[in-house]
């Protein structure tokens, strides 16, 4: 462009631009339609806004963990609105029935060597809890962005029949109104609340417990990898972190607490 | 009568869809979909999806993900119209809905600063009776405002959009941007002077 426009043509271009944007290559409402729709059919608390409920959640939160002291079934009854950023936990009546067990697992998304690889290709500084080692893998999802860490052998927990792996470290960037990451627990399963680093995790052990994550289209899809281990679940500068490892609550949370 | 005969068709005056909207309308519309009839907000979203994907396209500059997003400002708004102020022009209150979609989208996405936005270049626009090379400038003229205006701050690209590209009263652009009325023209000449800026730089980088 060489000229330079005066402050009339420039008006008269954005005026001559604005009559020239296409409008959405098809209807709408079809779509918004079928969404209004399949959000009416969900349970009407998931309709609720996440960001008006968050401090009402926090006030839950504070007051399930001193009531979880006294009855520990409330923990579990209440978990829902306690809200893990990027997790909601779903009681369910029965629990969900895993996939079978595969010789060849398989994890999803790309295969790096290094947290600092997987860090630039997360965009987030992935973290490792030292207590169990050097990972053998990392792999990074991006879309949404997560990060898994497996270890396939640590010494003092034992190798998951069903993955073949020792313990793995999931990382996630989530927040209340994001859900990345659902759990279904049923009876058998327990939910405790325990103290780590001056916040709260949530430690899941007993029966099998089934996760699900986001897929990129938005669609809840049932997690390929289940070690039926015992997993704690915490949130740390804004990260929510998940390890799964047949440890007790107590080891998950000294491995936990490793964090680098 | 409405219609006088011409040449043996009759011409009627037809109502155009103002850009100023149609608050009588709207309101009878919103109230309807208030009260639970899905298809009066059909009305509504057909009505204003042109001007939802716009404001959309001018924060995230990619059509699907324009049409995504003004996909799930519709959505919102609807289950948000129990907080509706009665009285108060939907059209804004929309377009708030759908940028706020679409800036969440893009800052998910963590996308960088500048945005491609394009035009049809053959969609005709009052210019027909431009010369060839008048028509070129216009168009180098297009393509060149369109880069400047990618390269603003979102809000920045937002007011000029609601004004130039949208024709919103002072009013409207108020409630659509969440700022008061009397701040709307300073916002956009603030803008405007940004744009320039942009303008005047390249075309000195360029000569």
């Amino acid at each position: 462009m060489r000229e330079r426009l005066d402050d009339r043509d420039l008006e008269r271009t954005l005026s001559d631009v604005g009559g020239r944007f296409e409008g959405p290559r098809r209807d709408l409402w079809p779509a918004v339609r079928a969404r209004i729709e399949e959000r009416r059919a969900r349970p009407w608390w998931s309709r609720l806004n996440a960001r008006t409920l968050a401090p009402v959640a926090a006030t839950l939160a504070i007051i399930l963990v001193a009531a979880f002291l006294l009855t520990p079934d409330l923990a579990a009854r209440a978990a829902q609105v306690l809200g893990l950023p990027g997790v909601q936990i779903y009681p369910v009546p029965e629990n969900p029935t895993g996939r079978p067990a595969t010789s060849a697992l398989t994890f999803a998304g790309q295969r790096v060597a290094t947290a600092a690889e997987a860090s630039r290709i997360a965009g987030f500084i992935v973290r490792t809890p030292a207590a169990l080692g050097d990972p053998s893998a990392i792999y990074v999802e991006t879309a949404p962005v997560r990060v898994t860490i497996v270890y396939k052998s640590v010494k003092g927990i034992p190798v998951s029949p069903q993955a073949g792996v020792s313990a793995i470290v999931v990382e996630f960037k989530g927040t209340i109104e994001t859900q990345i990451m659902a759990k279904a627990i049923g009876p058998g399963t327990t939910l405790d609340a325990v103290p780590l680093g001056g916040s709260v995790a949530y430690y899941l052990a007993g029966q099998p417990h089934q996760f699900f994550f986001r897929d990129p289209a938005g669609n809840l899809q049932p997690e390929t990898l289940r070690l039926a281990g015992n997993t704690l679940l915490w949130e740390e500068g804004g990260f929510t972190y998940r390890l799964e490892a047949e440890v007790s609550r107590e080891e998950a949370v000294r491995i936990a607490s490793t964090l680098r | 009568m409405t219609g006088e005969p011409l040449g043996g068709t009759v011409v009627r005056r037809v109502r155009t869809d103002s850009l100023e909207g149609r608050p009588a309308e709207d309101a009878v519309l919103v109230e309807r979909a208030q009260h639970g009839d899905t298809e009066a907000y059909g009305e509504l979203v057909r009505r204003y999806q042109a001007l939802a994907t716009r404001t959309a396209y001018m924060i995230t500059g990619l059509s699907a993900e324009a049409e995504d997003a003004a996909q799930d400002g519709f959505t919102k708004a609807y289950f948000a119209l129990g907080r509706f102020r009665s009285g108060a022009p939907f059209r804004p209150w929309l377009l708030r809905i759908v940028a706020n979609e679409a800036k969440n989208r893009r800052k998910a996405a963590g996308r960088r600063a500048t945005v491609d936005l394009s035009v049809a270049e053959d969609r005709p626009s009052g210019d027909t009776a431009l010369s060839p090379e008048e028509a070129a400038l216009a168009s180098e003229r297009r393509t060149f405002v369109l880069g400047a205006l990618g390269k603003l701050r979102e809000e920045d690209r937002l007011v000029i959009a609601y004004r130039y590209f949208m024709q919103l009263s002072e009013a409207e652009m108020a409630d659509a941007l969440g700022c008061p009325r009397g701040t709307v023209k300073s916002r956009l000449s603030r803008a405007i002077a940004r744009l320039r800026e942009i303008t005047t730089g390249e075309s000195g980088a360029d000569a």
